[in-house]
């Protein structure tokens, strides 16, 4: 059964964590975290028992509640192992930065990664699976103390810290702050991150699964965070290792003239970060919180999309050199998107279209072919056009501007 | 085996038409072409070629008679059982190719409207000689192309048309024979091939006669068809109209029968007056568009505003040259294309109108541009219509249509004039009978010769590009330190909707400027935007009414939809006379405008507008733009945010602005006169009137500045109502009886004096109503008639308003039966008014309170919590079908308004709250929501066997839910593709929207039923009637009479077997033979909860004893 120091009446915890379900959990505040005291990597192997996918997948089921948005779960502790050495595979040696965990829900993965030794923080959205990440291996956080509740908390010394709140809610721009949702620097202060430089080393890195009712927005909203140093990015460079659809997978690689994939996405998100294909899995692999068990795969007229993708999205460290800077990022985007919003297009009309001045003599210096479509630059290209704009004050004119200020809104809403 | 399968076929179409009893068999030109291409393979006799021959030609020989006469029988009976084979081919065509025929027919219209037969025979014959594109044509087509030669009295060629179709296995049809006919008589051709012609005809199964009972002639066709007829029949007759029928509805058995026939009120103008506003209206539409001077013209104008008008003046004819060069340019190139079709698609219609009219069309556009831009295919849909508009005006004019229409209404007004004889007729029987007696001249509907909805917007996609292209300005206009340069004034972009992207043309900020400052003070309107400035046409069939020559549809639908208008037309026309005839009476209300209220509300608008009152101040007034870097591009988060809000403000504040502006500016114009508002219904029945942004459903604005033209003495009981209508009007004693509102209305007289004498320097009383400016207007009509030596006496133009509580309630009560139902929605007699949100709201709250004792903890949490507000906009959905999730959410709002509200138990409590809300519901109506269920149940069946669905109103008009799985089409166009989403007949129904619109659907169609009747009624007692929806309009005089009026009607309308009736029209039409479609719908009618109206005849009399609500405040009213 239960392996070495688990802490009594963990097995029960399937049971019990329903009769807490109630008990007040808010996202905590002071941070009490262990980082001081141990180094990492020196974390001893606790192995902590693994549940299996069944129990696992009838803990989904359990906690889940009508009215909450689709999700998609690490059941199986196999999957679980291959994430796991994923995410550790190619890491420097050295010190590693602490791994923020988003929904993890029954916590397959997270009891994986504490087994391996990794510093983990488990965010969590969904109230009711927080008492089963806690009460077992780890410290609840209320807003007046922290409690070390668990003997396992000592033991364990601050290597898994539960998290009220929800990664893809995120600085919402309107409204009041209502849990889950929450703000980023809470987030940060909690898990004792400080910012540092954008061309310093990796600050945090972060997995999870992208809401697939979002998921494009999610994207969106992460390069938009990115390329204005805004939100999780306000910290520097930080890591993503997101399971997406194959087909987004697809759209963020591709390359130009490849029809019906390559977008505006494409070109921001290749320009932005370094974008690694960690492990590819089949959908049903995961598993849903729906009540039938059905897999929901998103459906795809054009682009294959019969896995998951794991990618590793990290930002470049050179982005804001030459005269892309984070103030200016916005127009760039802007250009991006309207030049790409009708791919088969030609650049020229796109530039004459909005009346700049000298388009065709500014197209002839870049070398771009007079009749060159929007849908045959590459990445580059646009960067470079973008500079190139950007030195001959065309973005001066002022309803550019105002443009650019109006897509932010409907891009952020 | 072909003969085998014909006799077959024949067999099948004889029995089946025999089913169907043969009545209406008369089938639409279209129906009967499709019947025949599918029917084309197995005529083809072997006689077919030698029948080539044409009467002309001197070797008739025994030629085509036996090939035609027999399969016609065939056909003729065919067409009653057309359902079917038309529904298998629609399938199967897809709606491209409908597009498809449409578009050729549309061009084939065109180059006869330019007189260019030669070009539209070459266009059929590109067409006709390749078999695949032929199966596109159909014998219309042909006709076209018969017309235009038949025109030019080309004899020869319309033969070589008739080998044609001879060839094609198509078989003439009588338009075929009128073009024959009509080319003879233009060209003197000899009796002989008179004679060969009309047998002909004979021997296709046609008669004479029908040519001109069927066909529709413009200009002197119908002249020159009827010479041709005398050459060979010298004493032939045009055959007599035929007799007018009458409506055999049970509801209006009273309405029109002939013994209780009264005479039509009369206006209060003379013949002549009548005739001179007829001719101000002409002119105003032949002009097409009227331009005014808006309410902003009184303030005084800048030097600066002098100088960009003169700048803008330059522009303009700079605009207009280089627009009508880049016209002139496109058209050069069309026409010198040459293509495998050897025409560019767009040439024609390009060509339709002097060039300069398109050019005014863009310049029109082009002023009416907002700085936010405006979306490419609104724009699009705009040009190509306005372009339809014109060019049906000068189809009209062209076939002297309107001279026709002239005559009549000259006539016409006769039955109106105050000088002229009264007569027993009703406008659309006066109308109809001046039509039959005119006799000769063109037809008044114009040959079906609508556009399809992607040749608009190719159209207008096309004129914008010109557009774009072609109008530029200097840069350096407003900052000569600039270097000059030519720059576009439009630009084109992209604005991004989450996951979609919409095109939008903007104009250039120097443009917005330009313009801003000129602060220019006229405004160019369609004269459809005008109220009418005399009576409008009589409705008398669904192509032909309201406006003189705008075209107007008598039922509105979304673009590309026509469902609507195919139903109407197969719908026999006596059906809908009771529904014109509403809709002519709702249009013949003469209005004019309240003066001293409309002069406060400009002098408000041109000073500083006024938000609490409605009146949206000027840009000016907009909060100052928040200090920032001038370089936007060092702007921080926030900074931004407030740049955003700044500039979503002042859109907001531009748009209604402009709303404002265009509806006082339009009143401000019609002060002087007296006007009218034609109407048109949508799908459902529900009534509007035509012109757009001024007319009596607006705002508490509008409405407070419009008088009826005709005043009635108050009588006795008038000036109480007139009270009453105050205390309504201000939203105050909502619970108190109407005499507890009269003498509160007594009490605060001083209040009421003081606001009429001193409405902006006095108490200020009525500015804190519920609906200001109305409250206001009668506050000055309650001061003038007390002021008056009798006020029984006093003359009075107002409105007095009677409104529905909660109508669709009302009607689901008295389908149900629902005795408690009813009286909580003011069915039943009680002393004070009942509020359903109230009762509802209590009801839950018993629920709750039973729930918390027995420890359920969301009932436990809900403490407190339950209130009217909390479930009111739940109930009133309720019977729009609103759904638990919907009405969860709805719920949920609610709740998170409230602070103290735990969020925690936000879902569970709303998730409790609406099933309790519904659960009260059904206590209270306990039929209404098996009604909605059985409504629901059946429209999915329909949805799901692949039709759509449809049902017949109490009063007779046909309806059927526009709601398609929608598939669009892209448009490629040089500067965007157009995604534009076609709803044609061809598509598979949208089974949610087919289901969840069906209840709402049926229930509205019922309120306007109850409406037209009320409105018919009311005619004949002589009331002045007109409708917001389930809000009805009298003169205070008449209130008593139209409660009266309103509550017959209502039991009336009830006691018909409505949901009976509804479900053998069901069983009717879906269940009586498997549809080719798949299966039919397994309907289980009559549905069992469904207490039938027969079954509860003592319940429903003591309903109907006291029906119609919305009256119990007579019962109250001292008398």
């Amino acid at each position: 059964m239960l392996a070495g120091r688990a802490p009594p009446g963990a097995a029960g915890c399937c049971r019990r964590f329903l009769a807490a379900a109630l008990r007040p959990l808010l996202c905590g505040l002071p941070s009490c975290w262990a980082t001081a005291r141990r180094a990492a990597g020196q974390w001893p192997s606790p192995s902590l028992r693994v549940p299996e996918a069944a129990e696992a997948e009838r803990l989904v089921q359990q906690v889940q509640r009508t009215g909450v948005p689709l999700r998609r779960f690490i059941a199986c502790p196999q999957l679980a192992r291959t994430v796991q050495r994923c995410l550790q595979g190619g890491a420097s040696p050295g010190p590693q930065p602490v791994l923020l965990e988003c929904a993890p829900g029954p916590g397959i993965l997270t009891r994986t990664l504490l087994n391996a030794g990794v510093r983990v923080v488990a965010l969590e959205s969904n109230s009711a699976f927080l008492p089963n990440l806690q009460t077992g291996y780890c410290i609840q956080i209320s807003s007046t103390e922290t409690n070390f509740i668990q003997s396992l908390e000592n033991s364990l010394d601050g290597q898994l810290k539960v998290i009220y709140g929800d990664f893809f809610r995120l600085d919402p721009l309107t409204g009041t702050v209502k849990p889950p949702a929450m703000c980023s620097d809470k987030l940060f202060e909690t898990m004792g991150v400080a910012a540092v430089p954008w061309r310093a080393d990796v600050p945090v890195r972060i997995f999870g699964i992208l809401p697939q009712r979002k998921e494009r927005n999610t994207l969106w909203r992460l390069l938009f965070a990115l390329y204005e140093c805004n939100s999780i990015y306000r910290y520097g460079r930080v890591e993503l290792n997101i399971f997406i659809s194959e087909k987004e997978y697809k759209v963020l690689t591709a390359k130009p003239g490849e029809a019906r994939a390559y977008q505006a996405l494409s070109v921001l998100c290749q320009i932005g970060c370094e974008i690694q294909l960690l492990h590819m899995e089949p959908w049903s692999s995961f598993v849903t919180n729906l009540k039938n068990g059905g897999l929901a795969v998103p459906k795809s007229m054009w682009l294959p999309n019969d896995h998951l993708c794991l990618v590793r999205l990290t930002p470049q460290q050179n982005l804001f050199t030459r005269g892309l800077k984070p103030t200016n990022s916005a127009t760039f985007i802007f250009m991006v998107k309207q030049c790409l919003a009708k791919p088969k297009s030609r650049l020229t009309d796109r530039l004459n279209s909005w009346s700049l001045d000298n388009g065709g003599k500014l197209q002839r210096a870049l070398e771009i072919p007079k009749n060159a479509e929007t849908r045959n630059l590459y990445p580059e290209d646009y960067r470079r056009l973008f500079e190139a704009l950007q030195n001959s004050n065309m973005f001066t004119e002022t309803w550019f501007h105002d443009e650019v200020l109006e897509s932010i809104r409907n891009i952020n809403l | 085996m072909y003969i085998r399968q014909l006799k077959v076929e024949r067999k099948l179409s004889i029995a089946a038409s025999q089913q169907a009893l043969g009545g209406q068999a008369k089938a639409k030109p279209k129906v009967k072409a499709k019947a025949k291409t599918k029917a084309k393979k197995s005529l083809k006799s072997p006689k077919g070629k030698v029948a080539a021959a044409a009467w002309s030609q001197s070797h008739a020989g025994p030629h085509s008679v036996y090939a035609h006469s027999k399969p016609r029988v065939a056909a003729v009976k065919e067409s009653a059982k057309v359902q079917r084979p038309r529904r298998v081919r629609e399938e199967k065509d897809g709606s491209q190719y409908k597009i498809l025929q449409q578009t050729i027919q549309s061009n084939l219209e065109c180059f006869l409207f330019l007189q260019q037969p030669e070009k539209a025979e070459r266009l059929l014959l590109l067409y006709h000689s390749s078999p695949a594109k032929r199966k596109l044509l159909n014998v219309n087509a042909y006709n076209i192309v018969m017309r235009s030669w038949a025109r030019k009295g080309c004899l020869q060629r319309i033969n070589r048309l008739f080998s044609m179709l001879e060839s094609v296995g198509l078989r003439p049809s009588l338009d075929s024979y009128a073009a024959a006919l009509e080319c003879m008589g233009r060209s003197q051709s000899s009796t002989k091939a008179i004679w060969r012609c009309v047998q002909q005809l004979k021997n296709d199964g046609f008669h004479v006669d029908e040519l001109f009972q069927k066909c529709l002639f413009e200009e002197d066709e119908k002249e020159k068809v009827l010479r041709a007829i005398r050459i060979v029949q010298p004493n032939y007759q045009l055959p007599p109209p035929p007799n007018p029928q009458t409506c055999k509805s049970s509801l209006l058995q009273d309405f029109y029968s002939k013994e209780k026939l009264v005479s039509y009120p009369k206006l209060d103008f003379s013949v002549q007056e009548l005739q001179e506003r007829f001719q101000q209206q002409l002119e105003l539409e032949l002009d097409s568009t009227v331009t005014i001077e808006s309410v902003e013209s009184t303030k005084p104008v800048t030097p600066q505003a002098i100088k960009a008008r003169k700048l803008l003046a330059t522009l303009r004819s700079r605009w207009h040259d280089s627009i009508l060069q880049a016209l002139q340019k496109s058209k050069h190139n069309m026409s010198q294309l040459k293509t495998v079709s050897g025409y560019n698609i767009l040439y024609p219609y390009l060509c339709l109108l002097p060039d300069e009219e398109y050019v005014g069309i863009m310049l029109q556009i082009l002023n009416t541009f907002s700085p936010q831009g405006e979306s490419l295919a609104v724009l699009a849909r705009e040009l190509g219509s306005k372009v339809y508009n014109r060019y049906i005006t000068q189809r009209k004019l062209r076939s002297r249509q309107l001279e026709k229409v002239q005559e009549v209404y000259e006539d016409y007004i006769h039955l109106l004039a105050k000088d002229s004889q009264p007569d027993e007729y009703l406008p659309r029987e006066y109308w109809e009978k001046l039509v039959a007696e005119a006799g000769f001249g063109p037809s008044l509907n114009l040959k079906d010769c609508s556009w399809p909805y992607m040749l608009l917007m190719r159209l207008g996609m096309h004129m914008l590009e010109l557009l774009v292209q072609a109008v530029k300005v200097p840069r350096n206009i407003l900052n000569p330190r600039l270097e000059h340069k030519l720059i576009p004034v439009l630009y084109h972009i992209y604005s991004f909707r989450s996951s979609w992207q919409v095109g939008l043309i903007k104009p250039h900020p120097i443009f917005s400027q330009i313009v801003s400052d000129a602060a220019e003070t006229l405004l160019t309107f369609n004269s459809s935007a005008i109220p009418m400035l005399c009576p409008p046409v009589p409705w008398t069939s669904p192509h032909f009414g309201a406006f003189v020559l705008n075209d107007t549809r008598l039922m509105r639908f979304v673009d590309g939809a026509i469902q609507h208008q195919l139903l109407l037309e197969q719908c026999p026309p006596v059906n809908l006379h009771p529904v014109l005839d509403a809709l002519n009476q709702l249009g013949n209300c003469a209005w004019k405008i309240n003066q001293p209220v409309l002069d406060i509300i400009i002098s408000i608008f041109n000073d500083k507008g006024n938000e609490k009152l409605d009146i949206p101040p000027p840009i000016s007034e907009a909060p100052r733009p928040p200090a920032a870097p001038s370089n936007s591009s060092t702007w921080n988060k926030s900074q931004k945010q407030e740049v955003l809000l700044y500039k979503k403000k002042t859109a907001e504040m531009h748009s209604l602005r402009m709303d404002a502006l265009y509806k006082l500016s339009i009143a401000n114009y019609v002060r002087d006169k007296v006007f009218w508002f034609p109407h048109n219904m949508d799908f459902r029945g529900r009534t509007y009137p035509c012109p757009p942004y001024f007319n009596h459903l607006g705002n508490d604005v509008t409405r407070a500045i419009l008088l009826f033209a005709e005043g009635r003495p108050l009588g006795p009981k008038g000036l109480d109502w007139l009270k009453i209508h105050l205390i309504n009007l201000t939203g105050l004693k909502k619970k108190s009886a109407l005499q507890e509102r009269l003498e509160y209305a007594n009490e605060i007289m001083e209040e009421i004096l003081d606001s009429a004498d001193h409405p902006l320097t006095g108490r200020k009383w009525w500015m804190n109503t519920d609906e200001p400016w109305q409250a206001l207007a009668c506050c000055m009509e309650i001061a003038k008639a007390s002021r008056s030596p009798d006020p029984a006496a006093y003359i009075s133009h107002f409105p007095v308003h009677q409104d529905g509580s909660c109508n669709g309630l009302q009607h689901y009560a008295a389908l149900g039966r629902d005795l408690i139902g009813a009286s909580s929605v003011n069915l039943m007699p009680c002393n004070v008014p009942q509020d359903v949100y109230s009762a509802v709201a209590q009801q839950v709250e018993e629920f709750r309170k039973k729930d918390a004792e027995q420890g359920v903890k969301v009932a436990q949490v809900l403490q407190g919590f339950v209130s009217r507000k909390v479930v009111k906009q739940t109930v009133m959905t309720v019977v729009y079908g609103v759904t638990r999730y919907g009405g969860r959410l709805q719920i949920e709002k609610r709740l998170k308004e409230i602070d103290e509200f735990p969020e925690e138990y936000l879902w569970e409590a709303s998730h409790y709250l609406v099933k309790q809300v519904f659960n009260s519901i059904k206590e209270m109506f306990s039929a209404t929501r098996d009604i909605q269920n059985w409504l629901t149940d059946s429209a999915k069946l329909i949805a799901q066997s692949g039709r759509t669905v449809e049902w017949v109103t109490p009063l007779g008009l046909p309806i059927v839910q526009p709601y398609y799985r929608s598939s669009s089409t892209v448009l490629n166009c040089g500067m965007q593709n157009l995604s534009v989403k076609n709803s044609s007949s061809n598509q598979k129904p949208d089974t949610v929207k087919q289901k969840n619109a069906f209840p709402p659907n049926f229930i509205h169609s019922l309120d306007s039923t109850h409406m037209m009747l009320t409105a018919l009624h009311c005619l004949r007692r002589g009331l002045t009637f007109v409708s917001v929806h389930d809000c009805y309009w009298t003169h205070a005089l008449t209130v008593d009479v139209m409660n009266q009026i309103c509550r017959q009607q209502f039991v009336a309308l009830h006691s018909e077997k409505i949901l009976q009736d509804l479900s053998e029209f069901m069983l009717e039409k879906y269940c009586r033979y498997s549809s080719p479609v798949g299966k039919p719908p397994p309907l289980s009618f009559p549905p069992t909860p469904i207490p039938l109206p027969g079954v509860v005849v003592p319940r429903c009399s003591r309903v109907v004893s006291s029906a119609w609500g919305l009256l119990w405040r007579e019962a109250v009213l001292p008398s």
